[in-house]
């Protein structure tokens, strides 16, 4: 046997137990992370008036974000068809549980592609009765600058956008976004 | 006039025609309205999909924009103004080729000042050279040659 083969078997050991251990440190990254974890982002919008959500109102109360003007808004883009979407549901219906008894914010959510049926049959299911309105076309989605779902943008009491988060809400990540901007106002 | 100024001139030329062409984002003054819509969109990035523009993709968000890109060439709007309005929604990376104003049009205006300023220094460096071969025998030289002649 050759000593280039001798050295080559020497090494080929060292080279399968490095990149075993690279994929081992992958998969745990990968099986510890939360999917589509809540994460604010940056948007043109921030800072700026929120644009209308105006379009049929396919479940809960005909409201517009004028008429919720003197509460934090949670407008959600989501789709029943968007698997973070359903992921996000039930933090959206705590949060707005929980300021529905406060009177100091409430969830708005826009349907984005999906059919109005589906999506009346999921919160009969699921929960949220809040003012669901469909934008077929995606001209509300266009409008906010939505790049993907689930998205969220939190709308102040003024009717300014504050905060934008992409990926699914969740209850205190919205709560702690809540704290902080309730803060700035006392500022 | 010499042959170093008409090259300075040419150059000079060829440089204010290509700043002009690169400020006015091309003639599409006479083109339809369709026309334009594609142009646009074929310079809007497609926000839900990944490294296709808004005319290539069949993605909803991307036929939402072209619908809103033809319906404000209809209500009269320029691509100036059209594009502006979706930087407005989804940043300046919305664009496929950067913005000719601002800090982007340094994407525009940089090459041509760099083609300047080495078309500038080719033009020394010939000056210099052509200066070089065409210098004077000195009263060494002639004397060298006339040495060389008498032998």
């Amino acid at each position: 046997m050759t000593s280039g083969v001798l050295a080559r078997r020497r090494v080929a050991p060292w080279i399968a137990g490095a990149v075993a251990i690279v994929l081992l440190v992958v998969i745990v990254v990968a099986a510890r992370a939360k999917p589509a974890e809540q994460r604010t982002a940056d948007s043109p919008l921030l800072g700026h008036r929120a644009p209308a959500v105006a379009g049929a109102v396919i479940s809960g109360p005909a409201q517009t974000l004028d008429y919720l003007r003197g509460k934090y808004v949670v407008v959600n883009f989501f789709a029943t068809w968007c698997v973070p979407c359903r992921q996000e549901h039930p933090e959206l219906v705590r949060f707005a549980a929980h300021h529905a008894s406060l009177d100091d914010a409430a969830v708005m959510q826009v349907v984005y592609g999906d059919r109005a049926s589906t999506v009346r049959s999921f919160l009969h299911k699921n929960g949220g009765d809040w003012t669901v309105v469909d934008d077929p076309k995606g001209s509300i989605a266009l409008d906010w600058g939505v790049r993907g779902l689930p998205e969220s943008y939190l709308v102040d009491p003024k009717g300014f956008v504050i905060y934008k988060i992409t990926g699914g809400a969740d209850d205190s990540g919205l709560e702690a976004l809540l704290r902080q901007a309730k803060a700035g106002e006392t500022r | 006039m010499t042959r170093t100024r008409v090259a300075w001139l040419a150059l000079a030329a060829a440089v204010l025609v290509a700043v002009g062409v690169a400020l006015s984002g091309g003639t599409d003054h006479h083109a339809t309205a369709a026309q334009r819509a594609d142009a646009i969109a074929h310079n809007v990035r497609c926000p839900t999909c990944s490294g296709q523009s808004v005319a290539e993709s069949a993605s909803p968000a991307a036929q939402a924009i072209r619908t809103e890109v033809r319906r404000r060439i209809d209500a009269g709007q320029s691509r100036q103004q059209i594009e502006a309005y979706l930087e407005t929604r989804y940043g300046s990376d919305i664009l496929l080729t950067p913005p000719r104003s601002g800090i982007g049009g340094l994407v525009w205006i940089v090459p041509v000042i760099a083609v300047v300023v080495a078309g500038g220094a080719l033009v020394l460096a010939l000056q210099r050279w052509s200066r070089r071969s065409l210098a004077h025998p000195s009263d060494e030289d002639r004397a060298l040659v006339a040495r060389a002649e008498q032998r």
